[in-house]
């Protein structure tokens, strides 16, 4: 997977420490409620060390969504795969501010088109039953519910499944 | 700073062949001191979080390998939320006992002695981990009655207090 990605309006590189702070201010706030709710700092900055650290790891991981490559981030997209589990893809736009111009759909579909373009076959996400921006974000992008059981991680979640063939 | 070598270790990055130990290690009630035993995506949050603390700042945990593999992990790191850097150290349970703790912590700390002096440097270790103060005190470290802010159970044990 390629570490910058570029689409009609954003980049999408490498996450940095500049990142972190719009990344803290997203994880306290209530845009966090479909994915566990808000967490503890130490938490936080636990998870986005994470989040940089699987690229090292596992040679693939979530980027930052920027408008412009050398400001903060405004969200993070892309696979991040715990042991034992198949990766999941995820969106995330961090604040209100930017929701309702298509950018989480742009940036996944982006990250879609380069994992199948280096031989990923399919990808899953979990998407908490009450967040309908998010499904339909899924929808645009070609996903189909799987019907599977919900991640333990996310107990009201529904899997979307996106495919080389299904990709939209 | 890729990796140091001791007489008998060498401090690397972590890669994925480590996963298996530092996973089993988490899993463990050796982790009770720091709030385990941890489920498999806690300890893969903690795994990869040590690699890209790298990326972040420059250092970060090292694993510790004595050439059959991993045998525990030892670093310098710094959450945001802590005023103070802290150097940590965890021995895998097949390879306690044998002074890797205080090997490893000592190559690190002469590094950070050069880097990280205007800092205070200190380790956080529970009140009833009696073998990790025993490798605090052989480093020089001192305790002195100071408890963590995040968590009253938790010694501070000072390495250096910096600059004022």
């Amino acid at each position: 997977m390629k570490q910058r990605i570029t689409t009609d309006r954003l980049t999408l590189r490498m996450l940095r420490s500049g990142d972190l702070a719009p990344y803290l201010t997203y994880c306290a706030s209530p845009r966090t409620g479909g994915v566990g709710g808000p967490q503890p700092e130490h938490k936080v900055c636990e998870r986005f060390c994470a989040m940089i650290g699987q690229w090292a790891l596992r040679g693939f991981g979530r980027l930052a969504i920027c408008h412009d490559p050398d400001a903060p981030a405004i969200g993070h997209v892309g696979p991040m795969q715990y042991d034992g589990s198949p990766a999941e893809i995820t969106w995330t736009l961090w604040s209100d501010t930017h929701e309702g111009r298509g950018y989480a759909t742009e940036a996944a579909r982006a990250v879609l088109a380069d994992l199948f373009a280096n031989n990923w076959r399919s990808i899953v996400a979990h998407i908490d039953t009450d967040n309908a921006k998010s499904h339909a974000v899924a929808r645009r992008l070609g996903g189909e519910p799987t019907g599977a059981a919900p991640a333990p991680w996310m107990p009201n979640g529904i899997q979307y499944r996106f495919t080389v063939e299904g990709a939209g | 700073m890729t990796a140091l070598r001791t007489d008998r270790l060498v401090l690397r990055k972590p890669t994925m062949a480590d996963w298996p130990a530092y996973r089993a290690f988490y899993a463990s009630d050796a982790t009770r001191f720091t709030g385990g035993p941890y489920d498999t995506k806690s300890a893969w949050s903690f795994f990869a979080g040590d690699a890209g603390h790298w990326a972040l700042h420059g250092f970060g945990w090292f694993i510790l390998d004595n050439g059959e593999g991993a045998v525990g992990a030892c670093g310098l790191h710094h959450p945001p939320h802590q005023a103070d850097l802290e150097i940590g150290w965890n021995t895998f349970a097949a390879a306690q006992g044998n002074g890797y703790a205080t090997e490893a912590a000592r190559a690190i700390l002469k590094i950070a002695e050069n880097d990280h002096h205007q800092r205070r440097l200190v380790s956080y270790i529970d009140a009833g981990n009696g073998a990790s103060k025993r490798v605090a005190e052989k480093l020089g470290a001192r305790f002195a009655g100071e408890m963590a802010a995040h968590d009253p159970a938790c010694e501070v044990w000072v390495h250096w207090e910096g600059a004022v």
